[in-house]
Formats: C-alpha cells, structure tokens, sequence
C-alpha cells in the first residue's frame, strides 16, 4: 500500500478492506484446511509420527485465543481509558505521573514473569493469562489516551467551558471525540501485542493457539511449532488491517 | 448591566487584576484597552467566571454573580476568543447550535435560529452549513466564533481580541460588522483588545488598563481630548491623536449650510469622518468640500476653517 503524499491523486488506494478480507479468508483456510497441508509438514519433519496437531481442532483453538484476547482488551481499553480520563482532570492531576509510570512499569515486567506470580495466586487456566495480559496491555493505551486528551487545544476546551457545558459534556463531547484516533491507535497497539503475547497462556493451561507450540517445543516437532506461529500471525495480521480500516473510517470522519 | 466594584484578582502574592471599578449600562459597548499582561483579559473573564475574582463584588442584573450557577450562568453570556476554539470535528452549523442545544431548544428552532444567525453574518447556509472549521478562512470562522456567541441571544456578549489574528482587510471588514450587528441588537459588550484604533472605533465606553488597574475610562472622545497621563496619550497614537479625533466625527455634524461663493469641486458624502475630510482636502489642495448625500445631491459645504475651529470650541466644552 502506498500512503505516502506524492502518491498522484487519481491513483487510487487500496478498497478499503482489501486487506482485512484477505488475511481473514487465509486464517480461515488455515483454521479450517491445516490437514490438507500435510505433505508440506511432512517435509519439514520427515521422521515424526503425526505432522498435523491433531488434540484440538485449530478452529476450537482460534476461538478460545480470540476469546481471552477480546476479553482482556475490553478490560484493558476500559481501565486504561478510565486512567487517561481521571488523571487529566482537574482534581486527578496529582496522579498524572503515578499512572504513567505505573502503566509503564506493566510493560517491562515480563509477561512470563507475570504468569509465573499469577499461577500460585489464580492457579492454572485462563485466569491468569487474562491477568498478564490485562497488565501488558495497558501501557500502550494509558499513554495514548492522556497524549490524545492532552492533545486537544485548549482554546478548544476554553470554549467549551465558556459556552456552559458542562465537565462531563466537553469530555463525552469534544474531547473524546478529538483524541479518539490516538487512543485507537493504543488500542490497536495493545491489541496486536497481545494477540502474540496470549500464546503464553498455553504454558499455564490455557488452550489457545499457543498449545501447538508448546507441544512442538516439547516433542521436538517444528511441523507444530509453525502451524501455531503461522495461525497466530494470520491472526495478528487480520485484526491490526482491520484496525487500519477502522482508523481511515474515523479519520475520514473527523475531517472530510 | 455589569458593575464591577473594587474587583481584584490575586494568583499568590501577585494581582493580576487590583481594585478596579467598572459600570457598563445596559447595551453599550465597553472596550478594556492595555498592553499585554494588563489584565484586561482577567478582567473579561472573571465576569463569566472562568476565573474566580478574589476581591471585591461583579454585580449582573443586580444579583451578584457567585449567586448564579455558573454553568448556567455562562450559557447567558456570549464569549467569543481570538483563536476561535471552533469545535474541528462539528459542522459549522452544529457549531452555531451548540448553547440553544445545550439550552434544551427542539431541533426546529435551532436550526432556525443557526439560518437566522448565518445570514446575520452574511454566511450562506446551503454554502457554509455543512463545511467543517479546518475548510474556512480566518475571517469566516471568526463570523462563526461570532454567530456561536450570539446563538441563544444572549443579553452580555464578551469578546476577547477577537480580531486579533485576523489580516487588516479582515480585521477592519468584521468591525464593521460587528458595529452594524451592535447597532441592531443592542447587547451589553465588554471587548478586550490592544488595537485602539479598533477601540475607539466600536467603543461607547473606553477603559484603559495597566499593571491591573484602570489608569482612565470614559468615552471615546473624552479621552482623546484629555488623556490623563503620558502613558494614555501614548497608547492613543500620540501626536495622531487629532487624527484619531476627526475620524470619530461625522461631516454632516459639522458642515455648514450653502454658502453665496461657488461650490467646491471636490465632494465628500456626509456620513463620512472629518479625518476622511481632512485627507480628501490635502489629495486636492482645497479647502472647502462639497458634502452630498447618499444620492449624489449636494446638502451643505464644509471647510477647513470650520474644523479647525470646531476643534478648539470642543477642547473648551468636553469634560470628563
């Protein structure tokens, strides 16, 4: 894809959801059709007795990946918004720096550190792979909610209150709207990450998409291994071009 | 009407704003005039209340204004700023719409209301009402920061160099307008700005501020023919300021019925300034002018003489 500015106007871009459409249709084959590829695994390990992860179907293991990501970036984008919000009000602002770093402090604590405290606490399961994630994921979002809410001109937010309206109304109405493309963007960040970091969780028990690579690690078997990697980055791919659409449709939004 | 009553403003040990004394009756146009940290935009904003006043007491309508809430209280007082804080992501029209909407209006009257406004500002609806702020001229979005302010007919309307950032051409153009839409409407103004010239042209009442406190108010022309101290006649354009007192008079409050003697060749329509006057007989090397009305018909002569004399019979009677 080419965006950049001396692209000729009448080039036109890629439809809109080119890319979403094709990555999803080959995560789907892939999901659905990893059995027919075996010759292809077969070559890569000759010796092994079964080249296809065969102990849960890839569709079962796609939906259980998605499920403890969405469910993690729902708890994520509602924590880390609510963060960026409170502590660029007013009466928040003493906590403005104790967030950012708290939210930083999330991201360099390792996410196999986070599992490995989290297990003895929640024990096995998803459970703690949620937990891990929740903590990953954060920072991407907490940073571009208060860049993106810090980012509203404040002869804009003046205005606003001059007008008469009211705290709540300037944040639901001016600002959110305004910083809405960057915290997007934290939003797709996070959501990307952790898509890859949620493999982890097969470590602990929880079944995803990271089972089959655990398993190859394990038998020493690279057929699995790259039917598990190869699965999730078509995954990682899908969700990141839809995120890309979602960001031109609001962007398109906000200034045409 | 706002009355400010030994009104100051402390942020620490520092005023901003000390003890300053301020009555702007009921539609007239006030004008705070000062170089920048005067605290004249201090002044203008403690009487909406986005700043809290320290001292003293700001008096609207008769109640005092901690009385009102203040949310409300800012719905019933336009404010226009120089940046205009246009909302990017809302149409002009909705922009327009904001206080009647946030005032509960059906979307009926708002709509009519915005029409209503647009035209005022000479903004065609079909043309400007779905554009967004990023898509108009300083000027037009200066018209819309205007239209917004006035949305729900507010009696107070405060402006905080509005003008400011705008080109001269621009500038001069919204003054005008802004005049012709005073001179319908009659609101009570309160205008902040550091161009006198600007200020004595739309100003009823003039106030000039330094360092936080009033150095001397009064009207227009009072002050240019009395400033107080060399810091005003400074302010008032110095050795212009005879200058400056002409073009705030009209021809037609000066002119003399036809004399006997021929009349002059050149002409000046009577609605003109006598500084207009003035120029118009050095151009021509006269002086007398030919004053006519809007249609071309001659009403009267004017000479220089009669300036002049005019001029010093108003130094003798003016008195603040």
């Amino acid at each position: 894809m080419n965006n950049s500015l001396s692209a000729a106007p009448s080039r036109k871009q890629a439809p809109l959801w080119l890319w979403p459409l094709l990555w999803g249709a080959l995560l789907l084959i892939s999901v659905v059709a990893m059995a027919a590829a075996e010759p292809l695994f077969r070559w890569i390990e000759p010796d092994a007795r079964q080249v296809v992860y065969a102990r849960a179907d890839f569709y079962v293991l796609l939906g259980r990946h998605l499920l403890v990501v969405s469910v993690a970036a729902v708890v994520t984008i509602l924590l880390g918004v609510l963060a960026g919000v409170l502590v660029t009000r007013q009466r928040g602002g003493d906590f403005l720096p104790l967030v950012a770093q708290l939210a930083s402090l999330g991201q360099t604590f390792p996410p196999v550190a986070v599992l490995a405290l989290a297990v003895p606490a929640l024990g096995f399961g998803t459970l703690p792979i949620i937990v891990a994630l929740i903590l990953y994921g954060l920072l991407p979002i907490v940073r571009n909610t208060l860049t993106g809410l810090q980012g509203v001109d404040s002869d804009i937010k003046t205005a606003a209150h001059a007008m008469g309206m009211t705290p709540m109304q300037t944040l639901r109405q001016v600002e959110l709207p305004l910083a809405a493309p960057v915290i997007l963007a934290g939003v797709r960040t996070s959501v990307t990450i952790n898509i890859a970091t949620a493999a982890l969780g097969a470590t602990v028990g929880a079944s995803n998409l990271g089972d089959p690579i655990i398993a190859g690690i394990v038998n020493g078997n690279m057929a699995y291994v790259v039917q598990g990697a190869l699965t999730i980055a078509l995954l990682a791919l899908s969700v990141d071009s839809l995120f890309e659409v979602l960001q031109r449709q609001l962007r398109s939004h906000l200034s045409s | 009407m706002i009355e400010l009553a030994h009104v100051s403003k402390r942020f620490g040990d520092e005023a901003a704003v000390d003890d300053i004394s301020l009555h702007v009756p009921k539609g007239k146009f006030c004008a705070l005039v000062g170089t920048s940290g005067c605290g004249k935009s201090t002044t203008l904003r403690m009487i909406n209340r986005l700043i809290e006043h320290s001292e003293g007491d700001i008096i609207l309508d008769g109640q005092a204004i901690e009385a009102y809430d203040p949310v409300k209280l800012r719905r019933r007082i336009g404010y226009v700023i120089q940046h205009t804080g246009l909302f990017p992501h809302w149409t002009v029209a909705r922009n327009i719409g904001l206080v009647p909407r946030l005032l509960k209006w059906s979307a009926a009257e708002v709509q009519a209301r915005v029409e209503e406004l647009m035209n005022l500002l000479g903004l065609s609806e079909g043309e400007f009402g779905h554009k967004y702020p990023h898509q108009l001229s300083g000027g037009q979005a200066q018209r819309v920061g205007v239209a917004r302010a006035l949305a729900a007919d507010p009696d107070i309307l405060l402006m905080d160099e509005p003008f400011g950032a705008l080109d001269p051409i621009t500038r001069e153009k919204l003054q005008d307008e802004l005049a012709r839409i005073q001179a319908k409407m009659h609101k009570t103004v309160v205008f902040v700005t550091h161009d006198m010239d600007e200020a004595l042209k739309l100003a009823d009442h003039l106030v000039v501020m330094r360092a936080g406190r009033i150095v001397q108010q009064g009207s227009p022309l009072a002050l240019l023919q009395h400033p107080i101290d060399p810091f005003v006649e400074s302010l008032l354009g110095g050795l212009e300021r005879g200058l400056k007192q002409a073009s705030l008079t009209r021809v037609k409050d000066h002119m003399t019925s036809m004399g006997q003697a021929l009349p002059a060749q050149s002409r000046i329509p009577a609605d003109f300034s006598l500084r207009q006057a003035l120029s118009m007989m050095l151009r021509d090397h006269c002086d007398r002018l030919t004053v006519v009305d809007s249609h071309d018909v001659p009403v009267g002569e004017l000479s220089l003489r009669r300036i002049i004399k005019e001029a010093q019979l108003d130094k003798g009677s003016v008195r603040e």
